[in-house]
C-alpha cells in the first residue's frame, strides 16, 4: 500500500446525526493519496455502526478505531499513532471540510517544505442562518512572531494540516482545551509555516457544546494556557503572552466569566510577563487586563472540618468533578496540635461538642491558608467558584441567622483573623460554645454594620453577605452555589428552612400586591378583562394563542404602569446609557 | 481618726456607707449623722438609727426644698442662698452643729456648699465618699459643670474637699486631683452588720422574687425616651414570664414595666444591697441597663454573681453614652473588676444567647 499523501483523522463521540456530513466531506477531497481515520470513543449512540458501515464500503480509504472513552485528545492521538500519512489533519465529527483542503494544503506543504500549512475557517452558527469567516492572517506569507501576535485561529487543530514529524515524540493531553495546550506552543516551534488564505474548515457553531457549557473541567483551559506558556518556543515568549492575553481577556469577561477567578490567579502568577509586555502596554483594549492583577481572588482551595465523621464520598465526587483544580484539605482533630487551641475548643472537645471545635479549625485554616470552607454536610455546585471573587463573603441561612456551612475568604483576612482571636477569652460563646453562625452574626453586626434582615449585602465594601437562597438552600435555578445536604427530600423536592422560606413567599406576596395595586388602577372594564381569563371552550388553537397573548399583554401592561416600574424608570434609563457607553468602547 | 466627724446622708446607699464608715474607719471617733429629707422615709431610718446607738447624735436637715430651689440658679440668683448662712443651717437642721474635725458628704448639693461656708475654717476637713459610679467619673467642681462652682460662696467648698472615699479607688476617673482613699469592702459575712442593718432598714425577705431580676432605672422621671421597655420584653421572652421580673425604680411614678403586663410587681419595700446581703444572690441573675446597684454586688461586697449590662444596647441620650469618661470607666470596670459572671451582650443575640447560657429558656 502506498503512503498517503494526507491522513484524516477524525476523533468520534456520540455524533450519530452529523457523523455521515462529516465523512462525506472527507470522502470527496480531491486528493486521492488520502486515508481517512475514524476513532470512536466509546460512543453508545448509532456512531460506531456509522464508523463501521463506512469503513466496509471503502476499506481501502477508511479505517476504524474503537476504544474506551477517554475524551478528544485521546483519540486524536490514536489516530495519530494509526496513521500512515505524510501529513495529519484532523477535524471534528460535526464540523465538514471544503473538497479542495487536503489538496491545496498538501500542495503548499510540498512545494515550500512546510512543517504546518494553514487555513482560514468559516463558522455556521448553527440556528442562527449566518456564517463568518475567520482569515488566519492577513497575508500569504507568514511572518511569525506578528502571526503569534496577532493572527487568528492559532489554537486550532483542524485549521492545520502537520507534517507527521511535527508530531514525533508530541501529542495531546488528557484535558479539555487541548487545543489551546498544544497547538500554538507547536506553531512557535516550526517556524516553516504555509498558509492557504481560502476557509476550507467548516466549523459548525452549536449553543449547547462542551465548550459554551461551563463544567468543573473548563478550568482545564488556565492549564492549557500555562502550558502554551511553557512549551512554546522562549524567543517568541513576548508574543505569546500578547497572544495569552487577548485570549484571557476574552474568555474572562465575556466567554467564562464564571472562571474568572482562576484566571486572575494565572495572571498573578505571570505577574512581571504582563505587566512588561509591550504588546499590551500599546493595546489600549488589553491593557485593561492588568486591572485584575489587582485584584485579590479567594484561593482555589476547599477546607472541610471533620471531627468524628468522614468526609461524605459524595461530597468528595462532587468537588472532584466541579473544582478539579481545588485543593481539598481534609482536616480532622489532629490538623492542629492539641495545645495549640484555645481553651474553650479544647474543652468542646473533651465535652464531645465536636460541632464547636471542627468551625474553628475551618475557620483557623481559612484564616492561614485562605479559601472557602464547605463543612460534610454541604454540597457545592460550580456556581460557587464566582464567589471566589470576594475577599471575603458569608451567607444567610434565615432571615436573622448566617450559615457556617459555607463561607469563604482570602488568606489572613483580618475579620477572619479577628473571629479567630475571639476565641480566646471569655466571651458567651466561648463560654457557652456557641456555635459559630452565632459568633459570626454578632461579629458582623458589632464591626461590619450587617443587617440581621436576610437580605444580601456588602459590608464595608470587602464583605460580601449573599440571600440563603446561596449558600444554605437551593431556592432559585441558576442562584444556588451550595446547600445542606443533610436532611433528606424526596425526589423533585429541596429542602428550605422555615424563616428562610417565610422571608421569600412575604416577598413574593410584596410583589403580588405591588402587582396589585397596579392592576387597581386600570378603567374597571379592562380590569374585568385582565382578571377574568378567556373562555376556553369551544375555541381553536389559534384564538387561545391569541387570548394568550392578549393576556400577557396586558400583564405586561400592568406591569408598565406598576409602582415599582416607575420607580425604577430611571434607574434603567442611566443603565441604558452606561451599556451604550460600554459598547462604545 | 479621733477626732469628731459628721457624715451627711442622702440616700439609702450613702446611709449603708455611713455606717459602714462609722463601724470602721470612724469606729474611734466621735460621730454625729446628719439625715437630710431627700432620702426616702428618713424619720423611720432616723429613728431606728438612733435606736441602735452607733451615732452620738441623729440629726435631721430638711434641705430638700432649699437644694431644688438653688440647683438650677446662676450668678446673682445664688446669692440669697449663702446668705446669713448659720441661721439657715439653724432652721434646716433639727439640733445645733458642732465644731467637726471631718465633715463626711456625697453631693455637692446648695446645701453642703452652706456646710462648707459654715465650717470654712482651716481645721474642718470635708470628705467625700462614695455615691455610686458618679463619685468614680464626676469632676462636680469643675467650673464649668455648673454656676454654683463659680460663685464666689458656692465654690468654697471646692477649698475644703480633701479626699474622696471609694470602695474602688483604682476605677477612679474624676480627673480632678483629689486623694482617693479606700473605704474597705463590707464582708458579706459579717452578720453583726447585716443584722445592723437589717434593724435600721426593717428588712424582710421580699414576697416576689425571680431567677432574673431587672432593674428599672429613672429614666422615665427624668423625661429620658429609651427602648429599655422593649429590653425588658426581649429578656422576658428570652427566660420565660415566670422566671423575670422587673424591680422599678422608686423615683419613677409609674409601674410601666407591671402596667404593661410584663412583670409580676416586685414587693420588696427594702433596699436591694440588704437583698443582696440577705438572700442567696448566687441564685440570682441581675439585669441592669447601666444601674449602679448592679455593680454594688461587686464593688461594695466583693461579690460575683450573674450581672447581665445591657448599655451597649440601650437607646437614649443618658450620661454613659455622651461621656466619655464613664464609657472608660464602664470598660475599665468589666475588664479590670468585674468577675467572671459579668456579662455585657453587644447585640440582642448575644444577649438571648447569654440569657440561655444563665439558664434562661431561649
Amino acid at each position: 500500500m502506498n503512503t498517503p499523501k494526507v491522513s484524516i483523522i477524525i476523533p468520534v463521540y456520540q455524533v450519530e446525526n452529523f457523523l455521515e456530513r462529516a465523512v462525506e466531506s472527507a470522502l470527496a477531497q480531491t486528493l486521492e493519496e488520502k486515508e481517512i481515520i475514524l476513532v470512536d470513543d466509546g460512543s453508545t449512540d448509532g456512531s460506531p455502526a456509522i464508523c463501521d458501515r463506512y469503513a466496509q464500503e471503502y476499506p481501502d480509504l477508511i479505517r476504524v478505531i474503537h476504544q474506551e472513552n477517554a475524551g478528544l485528545g485521546m483519540a486524536r492521538n490514536a489516530g495519530i499513532d494509526a496513521s500512515r500519512g505524510e501529513y495529519l489533519l484532523f477535524m471534528d465529527s460535526d464540523d465538514t471540510i471544503e473538497p479542495d483542503m487536503c489538496g491545496e494544503m498538501y500542495r503548499r506543504a510540498a512545494d515550500a517544505g512546510d512543517e504546518i500549512v494553514m487555513c482560514d475557517v468559516r463558522i455556521i452558527y448553527v440556528g442562527e442562518d449566518r456564517t463568518s469567516t475567520v482569515s488566519t492572517y492577513p497575508r500569504r506569507e507568514i511572518d511569525l512572531a506578528d502571526y503569534i501576535a496577532n493572527g487568528s485561529n492559532i489554537t486550532y487543530s483542524v485549521n492545520k494540516l502537520f507534517a507527521r514529524s511535527v508530531w514525533e515524540g508530541v501529542r495531546y493531553e488528557k484535558m479539555l482545551f487541548e487545543d489551546i495546550a498544544l497547538i500554538p506552543a507547536l506553531v512557535t516551534r516550526h517556524p516553516r509555516i504555509g498558509y492557504v488564505p481560502k476557509p476550507f474548515y467548516n466549523y459548525y457553531r452549536r449553543p449547547d457544546t462542551l465548550s459554551t457549557s461551563p463544567v468543573g473541567a473548563t478550568a482545564d483551559i488556565v492549564r492549557a494556557f500555562r502550558m502554551f506558556l511553557s512549551g512554546g518556543d522562549p524567543r517568541y515568549r513576548e508574543e505569546i503572552v500578547y497572544c495569552i492575553a487577548k485570549q484571557l481577556l476574552w474568555n474572562m469577561t465575556q466567554s467564562r466569566p464564571l472562571f474568572q477567578a482562576d484566571f486572575i490567579t494565572f495572571l498573578q502568577e505571570h505577574r512581571q510577563d504582563f505587566l512588561l509586555n509591550h504588546y499590551i502596554a500599546a493595546d489600549a483594549r488589553v491593557k485593561k487586563l492588568l486591572d485584575f492583577l489587582k485584584k485579590e481572588v479567594i484561593p482555589d482551595r476547599i477546607i472541610c472540618a471533620h471531627i468524628g465523621r468522614p468526609i461524605p464520598e459524595e461530597y468528595r465526587e462532587e468537588v472532584c468533578s466541579d473544582f478539579p483544580y481545588a485543593e481539598l484539605i481534609d482536616a480532622d482533630e489532629t490538623y492542629f496540635p492539641a495545645e495549640s487551641l484555645p481553651e474553650s475548643v479544647r474543652e468542646a472537645l473533651s465535652a464531645g461538642r465536636t460541632a464547636y471545635a471542627e468551625e474553628y479549625i475551618a475557620l483557623r485554616i481559612l484564616s492561614e491558608r485562605g479559601g472557602i470552607v464547605l463543612m460534610p454536610e454541604m454540597r457545592a455546585n460550580l456556581g460557587l467558584k464566582k464567589l471566589r471573587l470576594n475577599t471575603a463573603f458569608f451567607g444567610f441561612e434565615g432571615e436573622e441567622t448566617l450559615t457556617a456551612g459555607c463561607f469563604g475568604a482570602v488568606a489572613g483576612h483580618y475579620a477572619i483573623r479577628a473571629l479567630l482571636d475571639s476565641y480566646e477569652g471569655t466571651c458567651i460563646h466561648n463560654r457557652a460554645l456557641l456555635p459559630l453562625k452565632d459568633r459570626l452574626r454578632d461579629f458582623l453586626i458589632l464591626n461590619f454594620h450587617l443587617k440581621p434582615n436576610g437580605r444580601k449585602q456588602l459590608l464595608k465594601h470587602e464583605i460580601q453577605i449573599y440571600l440563603p437562597g446561596v449558600l444554605a438552600y437551593d431556592m432559585k435555578d441558576g442562584e444556588s452555589c451550595c446547600k445542606r445536604a443533610d436532611l433528606p427530600a424526596p425526589e423533585g423536592f429541596e429542602v428550605v428552612g422555615e424563616s428562610a422560606l417565610k422571608m421569600w413567599s412575604d416577598r413574593i406576596l410584596e410583589n403580588w400586591a405591588l402587582y396589585k395595586q397596579a392592576l387597581g388602577k386600570l378603567p374597571a372594564a379592562e380590569r374585568r378583562q385582565a382578571a377574568v381569563p378567556p373562555p376556553t371552550t369551544g375555541i381553536s388553537p389559534a384564538e387561545l394563542e391569541r387570548a394568550l397573548d392578549r393576556r400577557t399583554q396586558e400583564v405586561m401592561d400592568a406591569y408598565e404602569h406598576s409602582t415599582s416600574w416607575r420607580l425604577t424608570k430611571p434607574i434603567r434609563a442611566l443603565g441604558r446609557i452606561i451599556h451604550r457607553g460600554g459598547k462604545k468602547q | 481618726m479621733n477626732g469628731r466627724v459628721l457624715i451627711v446622708v442622702n440616700s439609702i446607699y450613702q446611709l449603708l456607707t455611713a455606717l459602714h464608715l462609722r463601724r470602721t474607719l470612724l469606729r474611734e471617733s466621735e460621730a454625729d449623722l446628719l439625715l437630710t429629707d431627700v432620702l426616702p422615709d428618713r424619720d423611720r431610718y432616723a429613728g431606728r438609727t438612733e435606736k441602735a446607738g452607733l451615732f452620738d447624735r441623729v440629726l435631721r436637715a430638711d434641705c430638700a426644698a432649699f437644694n431644688r430651689e438653688f440647683a438650677g440658679k446662676k450668678d446673682s440668683q445664688l446669692d440669697p442662698a449663702f446668705r446669713d448662712i448659720p441661721r439657715k443651717l439653724g432652721w434646716m437642721v433639727d439640733g445645733a452643729l458642732g465644731a467637726y474635725d471631718e465633715i463626711y458628704f456625697s453631693n455637692f448639693d446648695p446645701f453642703t456648699r452652706l456646710l462648707a461656708c459654715c465650717y470654712y475654717a482651716p481645721q474642718c476637713a470635708f470628705i467625700c465618699y462614695e455615691d455610686g459610679f458618679s463619685t468614680y467619673v464626676i469632676d462636680y467642681l469643675r467650673a464649668d459643670r455648673a454656676p454654683i462652682n463659680r460663685h464666689p460662696e458656692g465654690r468654697k467648698i471646692a477649698d475644703k474637699v480633701q479626699a474622696v472615699m471609694l470602695y474602688e479607688p483604682r476605677l477612679a476617673m474624676r480627673g480632678d486631683n483629689l486623694e482617693n482613699r479606700p473605704i474597705p469592702r463590707i464582708a458579706p459575712e459579717d452578720r453583726a452588720f447585716r443584722d445592723l442593718l437589717n434593724g435600721i432598714f426593717g428588712y424582710h425577705a421580699p414576697e416576689s422574687s425571680a431567677d432574673f431580676i431587672f432593674l428599672e432605672q429613672s429614666f422615665r422621671a427624668e423625661n429620658i425616651r429609651t427602648n429599655d421597655i422593649e429590653l425588658m420584653q426581649l429578656c422576658r421572652d428570652a427566660v420565660g414570664p415566670e422566671r423575670f421580673i422587673v424591680k422599678a425604680h422608686p423615683r419613677n411614678t409609674d409601674n410601666m414595666p407591671a402596667l404593661l403586663g410584663l412583670t409580676r410587681r416586685y414587693l420588696a419595700g427594702v433596699p436591694w444591697e440588704l437583698f443582696l446581703l440577705n438572700e442567696d444572690p448566687s441564685r440570682h441573675t441581675v439585669i441592669t441597663v447601666c444601674s449602679n446597684a448592679a455593680l454594688t454586688p461587686r464593688i461594695v461586697f466583693g461579690m460575683d454573681i450573674n450581672t447581665v449590662m445591657l448599655y451597649p444596647l440601650f437607646e437614649g441620650r443618658v450620661l454613659w453614652k455622651e461621656d466619655e469618661v464613664l464609657r472608660r470607666y464602664l470598660r475599665t470596670f468589666q475588664l479590670q473588676f468585674a468577675g467572671q459572671n459579668y456579662y455585657v451582650p453587644r447585640t440582642v443575640y448575644e444577649l438571648r444567647e447569654t440569657l440561655r447560657f444563665l439558664g434562661g429558656n431561649a
